[in-house]
């Protein structure tokens, strides 16, 4: 089971909950990339990635049985809780993080028209990463520190040197332009 | 004497922050401001789920990386810790156990093929099989029913019929005729998703029924032989 990809994340979910060992490994071997390559791109550490992709990974596994699909998609909820788990990371370590090094970062940070991969993407994916490139370089600087690296708007405007409202008006702005310009549908 | 209260400046100055807040980097206690402002204000509530299913879509586009060699072998570890620790219930921990179990098998033997080329290595020669059926009701598609053959094996269902809410009981027929009623659960706004353990082995299964409480089958999904 664990290369069939046929194979819903929330049915996987449902084997987990029961304590089906193959669902688990086949969910940890589809995620384990996103969820500790987000994790990385956060915390910027390794060590401390890896330490916040497994607690993630406990964390799903323990609430499985809660899981409603009616609140979002598996891989939304597998994300936040990551992404959460990273932002505390870096929270207790009170470190100023750096600007992240990976390529998906470079990569929406260009100008470049996004074309191959969005085609393969769903509708609202594909669609918000077309307004995001319409987006200032600066909002979308911003949006992307926030929204993937979980930067807050203080360490924006320490990190781009610019002032504190400045920071949070660009999230905002940003943020504005990509809730008119994509019509997103219900995740079920 | 007190009049409604007037919360548009409110409305103003929570507003500035919705973003940050849906984006989950918004201080704990600025969060908890806006959430408070946003409990009686619909407008507010609207933009803020709007803007959180923006969050949503963005963190999807978040980098992937190979994880380090021994991944697996490390959570497996801590997947056993947890399932020893004194917090989750038996349930859960017999659950995370034969997770944990698993992982430690299957990476501990793959251990010389991960450090070779970092390949995850195969659970068994012939995985477990994934039997999916159509949930009809009046012979309409209502839902899909998913019957797998894993240890142990389980079964999940989603169900989406807009004309339709309500207390299903659930029921397995086997290929020996006999009936087993295996739980009950609520569609809520015509959707429901449900899953549970089977006792009996999965290839067993012929059909499945949801039964009303008025003991009328709501719907049925029939699985080859």
């Amino acid at each position: 089971m664990e290369n069939d990809e046929s194979v819903p994340d929330d049915a996987l979910l449902s084997g987990i909950a029961v304590g089906d060992e193959e669902a688990g490994l086949a969910f940890v071997r589809r995620y384990q990339r996103r969820l500790y390559g987000l994790a990385l791109g956060i915390v910027g550490d390794v060590g401390d990635a890896e330490d916040v992709a497994q607690e993630a990974f406990i964390r799903i596994f323990r609430h499985a049985q809660v899981f409603d699909t009616r609140r979002g998609s598996v891989s939304t909820w597998a994300l936040t809780i990551t992404r959460n788990l990273a932002i505390d990371a870096i929270r207790l370590r009170r470190s100023v993080p750096t600007d992240p090094a990976d390529p998906v970062f470079v990569d929406l940070m260009s100008n470049e028209r996004p074309t191959d991969t969005v085609a393969l993407a769903s509708h609202d994916v594909a669609q918000a990463r077309r307004v995001l490139a319409t987006l200032p370089p600066e909002q979308r600087r911003a949006v992307v520190l926030a929204a993937v690296y979980g930067r807050t708007a203080e360490q924006i405007a320490q990190s781009e040197s610019i002032p504190l409202g400045t920071a949070k008006g660009r999230i905002r702005l940003g943020m504005a332009r990509l809730r008119t310009g994509v019509e997103i549908e219900d995740p079920l | 004497m007190n009049g409604p209260v007037d919360r548009r400046g409110d409305c103003e100055k929570e507003r500035s922050d919705l973003a940050e807040v849906a984006l989950g980097i918004a201080s704990g206690r600025r969060r908890a401001e806006v959430l408070e402002h946003v409990e009686g204000c619909a407008r507010c509530a609207r933009e803020l789920d709007e803007l959180t299913k923006v969050g949503d879509t963005l963190l999807s586009f978040g980098p992937r990386n190979e994880s380090p060699i021994g991944f697996e072998l490390r959570l497996a570890q801590r997947l056993r810790n947890d399932a020893i620790g004194p917090r989750p219930s038996r349930a859960h921990r017999a659950g995370v156990w034969a997770l944990a179990a698993v992982l430690i098998a299957v990476v501990g033997l793959g251990v010389g093929s991960l450090v070779r080329n970092h390949q995850p290595s195969p659970v068994s020669a012939s995985s477990p099989a994934l039997r999916v059926a159509a949930l009809k009701a009046g012979g309409r598609g209502v839902g899909e029913l998913m019957v797998s053959a894993g240890r142990p094996a389980w079964m999940f269902m989603t169900l989406e019929d807009a004309s339709w809410s309500g207390l299903v009981t659930c029921e397995v027929v086997f290929a020996d005729g006999h009936v087993e009623t295996t739980g009950r659960f609520k569609l809520s706004g015509g959707y429901g998703a449900w899953g549970a353990p089977l006792r009996a082995p999965a290839g067993d299964v012929r059909k499945v029924r949801l039964i009303t409480q008025s003991g009328s089958v709501y719907a049925s999904a029939q699985l080859p032989a």
